[in-house]
């Protein structure tokens, strides 16, 4: 086989790849979508030329305009700037969240599934617990006992989501326990420890990656509902859902409701679309 | 009935019981190892002015002076005779806390649980016989889009447009029938997504088949083909997601009841959070495990009457969406 052969055969497959990887026109959208918030939250300042916490008392309440695109609030505070500068924290309390269910979800679940017997037997009643107490109901709980603030919103918020990743894991690594290529390390004396981290763990992880997207806008929602009903930093704290909090006084100002609510519905369908997007490709 | 069906039923009655337990014993381990002491924040608030002699006498009164698992074993013991305790804030028995809001919350969820099944089945119609390429698509992303939207902005909206707006409703009077009404919607949006998402995937499946185009070919009307021959096999894994979101319904009502301003279960969790009230929540939080226990394992135990091809052993529930023929030759389900 000569060089240009071999190089001609990858370049093929480099664009099969690529045509394979095609993307719709719609997840491109989402995907821009979440490069903006990612860009708010890492410099909010770029966006904004306003202060997100001094106002300017003179023009509260004003309808969005050229100048103030998501109108002012109570106080002549510019809701656009508000709502940049809110996002790194509403952002990063998700990742908070999702990091902490995949993590614990997916040790429980992997756990689970590849040890079985009595381990098996005792996760499930665990899961089988976390999954009988309403989500919310669980976040709520779990942020009284610890805390409110936003950081122990996105832990509760973790909490209550493991019970999903473990199920998920528990049946992807039995799935992947009786696949011919495990048997065969086993018979090639691989031990357990090798079979786990090298075959078991990177092939079951392969569906937990668009349930973790999913479960990231998922946890975006609930944080927003326990900052909504005050869990989470208290103003001038400004996460989406205690923005649209602060607008449900001002009703006669729909826009303090409808900008946010806008932004957070936006960036969740981005989320579910990519992550909907994800499990089809895989 | 025979044997292996009471078999099944006493087994997962026995499982449903000890999840029960173990969602009580979770949430009192939740609110007393973790760090941070509510209790005696609480006590100690300067506001309510308890003196030192007098936090110890409502501790000992408590029993919270006792080493954890001793309290674990009372009030679990407690609980399983149906004693929740008392309040700690108003010292009335929880259980009387409890009846006082449950009818609201009741006929907030009935009323909600009703809207989001209309909406599914409604949705999932519209999927099988509106134009593809004009009202379907459309009508395919509602679930996804319902699902993206925070369920307190449904429920602001609602306000806003046919409260402030129409004047249909007052928001100073939440038990109003329009009021009761668009609560209910905002409760049931979401929880209408999650039945629908499964319910259109299994329409879809249904309508291809080939006694679907059978009963086309023979001319019903879209109406019976929708009801008899699509709806009706599509309902059984729809059964099995219903009776999980029944979860989601009290789960959300605490959101919807704060928005609309309705005293209910979900308000009763919100003052109990706010004063930290421990014997309520952990009360509320149990009882909404018994409830969701309960439910799921009617949907457990119905499943196999429904469809005689569910196999009966071990404890998993099988589910037709992704039980092959294979399944159904070797079901060992009721032999009747």
């Amino acid at each position: 086989m000569t060089l240009a052969s071999f190089s001609a055969a990858s370049r093929v497959t480099a664009i099969s790849r690529l045509t394979a990887l095609r993307v719709p026109p719609t997840v491109a959208f989402a995907f821009a979508v979440i490069a903006i918030v990612i860009a708010w939250s890492l410099a909010p300042g770029l966006f904004t030329n306003h202060s997100p916490v001094v106002g300017v008392t003179a023009e509260k309440l004003l309808s969005p305009s050229a100048a103030h695109w998501f109108g002012t609030d109570h106080l002549g505070r510019d809701l656009y700037t508000r709502v940049v500068y809110g996002t790194a924290s509403s952002v990063t309390s998700a990742l908070i969240a999702v990091v902490i269910a995949a993590v614990a979800g997916g040790l429980i679940g992997l756990l689970a599934g590849f040890l079985g017997g009595w381990v098996d037997i005792v996760l499930a009643r665990l899961v089988d617990v976390l999954l009988a107490i309403p989500n919310f109901l669980l976040a709520v709980i779990v942020v009284t006992a610890i805390g409110f603030d936003t950081t122990n919103a996105a832990i509760a918020t973790g909490v209550s989501a493991v019970a999903v990743f473990a199920r998920v894991m528990r049946s992807e690594v039995i799935k992947t326990r009786q696949a011919i290529f495990v048997e065969a390390a086993f018979l090639m004396g691989g031990s357990r420890w090798h079979i786990l981290l090298r075959h078991v763990l990177p092939n079951a992880s392969r569906s937990v990656l668009p349930l973790a997207v999913l479960q990231f806008g998922l946890s975006i929602l609930v944080i927003a509902s326990l900052a909504f009903l005050g869990y989470g930093d208290p103003p001038p704290a400004s996460d989406w859902g205690l923005l649209i909090s602060i607008g449900k006084d001002y009703l006669k100002w729909p826009w303090l409701v409808y900008a946010p609510a806008f932004v957070t519905i936006a960036t969740v369908l981005s989320v579910n679309r990519i992550s909907r997007w994800l499990r089809k490709t895989d | 009935m025979t044997n292996a069906y009471l078999s099944y039923a006493a087994k997962r009655l026995a499982q449903a019981f000890v999840v029960v337990l173990l969602a009580y014993v979770f949430t009192f381990m939740v609110v007393s190892i973790l760090p941070g002491d509510p209790i005696t924040n609480v006590l100690r608030d300067p506001q309510n002015g308890f003196t030192e002699d007098e936090i110890r006498q409502i501790i000992a009164a408590q029993g919270l002076d006792q080493p954890i698992p001793v309290q674990l074993w009372t009030s679990l013991s407690h609980f399983v005779a149906g004693d929740f305790g008392r309040s700690m804030r108003s010292n009335r028995p929880v259980a009387t806390l409890i009846a006082e809001v449950l009818p609201s919350t009741l006929i907030l969820a009935s009323a909600a649980f009703a809207i989001a099944l209309l909406l599914a089945v409604t949705i999932g119609y519209g999927t099988q016989f509106l134009p593809k390429r004009f009202g379907q698509g459309l009508l395919r992303g509602f679930p996804s889009l319902f699902l993206s939207v925070p369920n307190f902005v449904i429920g602001l909206v609602l306000i806003h447009l046919f409260g402030f707006q129409l004047g249909l409703f007052r928001v100073i009077a939440p038990d109003s029938f329009w009021a009761t009404f668009f609560a209910a919607v905002a409760l049931g949006v979401p929880v209408s997504a999650r039945i629908a998402e499964v319910l259109i995937a299994n329409l879809d499946k249904e309508s291809e088949q080939e006694y679907a185009s059978v009963a086309r070919g023979r001319g019903l009307t879209r109406m019976r083909l929708f009801a008899r021959h699509l709806l009706k096999p599509s309902s059984l894994p729809v059964i099995t997601v219903t009776a999980l979101a029944i979860g989601e319904l009290l789960g959300g009502s605490l959101i919807t009841e704060t928005v609309f301003g309705r005293t209910g279960i979900g308000s009763l969790v919100q003052r109990s959070v706010s004063t930290q009230d421990l014997p309520v929540l952990q009360a509320v939080v149990s009882l909404a495990a018994v409830v969701f226990v309960l439910v799921n394992l009617i949907a457990d135990l119905v499943y196999p009457l429904l469809d005689p091809r569910v196999k009966l052993i071990g404890g998993p529930r099988a589910r037709p969406t992704t039980a092959d023929d294979g399944a159904v030759a070797t079901s060992v389900a009721a032999t009747s």
